[in-house]
């Protein structure tokens, strides 16, 4: 068996960015001259965790049709940590999103294109996993939880696309082509603090996919003495 | 393939019209819908339902194809024959493609027998002149709703909990074809639309059928298993 080792200097490297980004967003870069004022500076952690997750269903892509590819469970695992992860950070982008929107918008819930499109996300990959809960057999739950993360993910953007057709959403469009709307300090902290959480996920995959592997070599083990 | 897609389709055609039971149940539940629509929106006497009326027409069709659905798949699962179909030397996406189309010609017909009862209980405003366009989305949304739900009603139906998993998987996926077709089908029923003012979303639903036809076409050997 690979060795698969925790790495801790992932989740200390994860911790200083995150922690160097959130002081240089508070400290360093100015408090936002629309409207939203010091409530944007939430901002620092609610877009980062957004596109974590994004990045982590991303993954979960790939590793589902890596696996319909060679039919090695190592990637349904990855797949499978990785829709976990992307499920928890989404939680956190609705719950980050949320309580930015009571701050400046006055809502707690508004059904703005991107809020919606994460809490469809949400309910897709809670779908998910309550597809792989009805399967017994390992192969074709394999199977079956990879083509539904792929049309999962697929549907993502599309969701989005739809949503925009609603009349004018509220959420700040933030980073458009072109200009960034934002300056140099502030992106700067965004940038760092995206670092961090990507590491974060990145550390999160490496703990939970040691969790997996050692949970099957404990199955295989109890199987081979007729537990 | 066309003979073996033909094959297949009239199987499940003439399998249905043996019995009915899908296709009268189907109908049955869309009627039913728009009745108890009726009495859960008419708040007041005399609302005008105009702006729900797209709403009500694709929560129900969408619902009456889970029904169906999942009765088409268990029958096929019950009596073994998707296992006889799987023997045959047939290419497992022409198998996709022939349940598909014959999931869309069950939906056509409750739509045919629907849409006029919709339009006499709900939509005050004549829409024969915008019949084309309507048409139109009513196709192409229900390409995206058959392609999409044949695919899932097979992985469903392979799993322990089989009708109780695929709204589940379904509902999320097809929320953007909801919101299209829902949109322009208001839009038609309300106010009368040209090609012009439903084009992005004709061209939305086109662009989901073709993506969805595609990922469908790529994952469907391995959905239907060995």
């Amino acid at each position: 068996m690979k060795k698969l080792v925790s790495a801790p200097s992932l989740f200390i490297g994860a911790g200083i960015f995150l922690i160097v980004g959130l002081l240089l967003g508070f400290w360093w870069a100015p408090v936002d001259s629309s409207s939203m004022g010091f409530s944007q500076k939430i901002f620092y952690y609610h877009a980062p965790i957004a596109e974590t997750a994004l990045v982590a269903f991303g993954i979960a892509f790939v590793a589902a049709i890596a696996y319909l590819r060679t039919q090695d469970l190592k990637w349904d695992r990855l797949g499978y940590v990785c829709v976990r992860l992307g499920l928890l950070f989404s939680v956190m982008v609705m719950i980050t999103g949320m309580i930015w929107g009571k701050a400046s918008w006055g809502t707690w819930w508004a059904w703005e294109p991107r809020l919606t499109t994460f809490l469809l996300v949400c309910f897709l990959y809670v779908a998910y996993w309550v597809l792989r809960s009805v399967v017994e057999e390992e192969q074709r739950r394999a199977t079956y939880a990879a083509v539904f993360a792929i049309i999962a993910f697929i549907d993502v953007p599309i969701t989005f696309f739809a949503t925009r057709f609603l009349p004018e959403g509220l959420h700040p469009v933030v980073i458009t082509t072109g200009d960034t709307g934002m300056e140099g300090s502030m992106f700067a902290s965004f940038f760092i603090s995206m670092i961090g959480m990507t590491l974060l996920l990145v550390a999160l995959i490496r703990s939970e996919l040691l969790v997996e592997t050692l949970k099957d070599r404990v199955a295989d083990l109890k199987h081979s003495i007729g537990g | 393939m066309n003979r073996q897609f033909m094959a297949i389709l009239r199987k499940d055609l003439i399998r249905e019209l043996r019995t009915r039971e899908m296709l009268i149940s189907m109908i049955l539940f869309v009627l039913l819908a728009m009745v108890i629509f009726h009495y859960a929106f008419s708040v007041k006497e005399g609302a005008d339902l105009t702006f729900f009326t797209g709403g009500m027409l694709w929560v129900t069709f969408i619902f009456a194809m889970l029904l169906g659905l999942n009765r088409s798949f268990a029958q096929e699962k019950d009596e073994r024959c998707l296992d006889g179909l799987l023997l045959c030397p047939v290419d497992r996406v022409t198998i996709f493609l022939a349940k598909t189309a014959g999931n869309l010609i069950f939906l056509l017909i409750i739509q045919v027998v629907a849409v006029p009862v919709f339009t006499l209980f709900f939509v005050e405003r004549s829409y024969a002149g915008d019949i084309l366009q309507f048409l139109a989305v009513l196709l192409l949304a229900d390409v995206g709703i058959c392609a999409l739900g044949t695919l899932l009603a097979t992985i469903s139906m392979n799993t322990r909990s089989r009708d109780l998993l695929l709204p589940i998987i379904f509902l999320p996926l097809i929320v953007p074809v909801l919101i299209a077709a829902t949109g322009a089908t208001t839009l038609i029923f309300a106010e009368g639309a040209s090609f012009g003012s439903l084009l992005a979303r004709v061209l939305f639903l086109l662009g989901f059928d073709a993506v969805f036809l595609v990922a469908a076409y790529g994952t469907y050997d391995f959905a239907i298993g060995e």
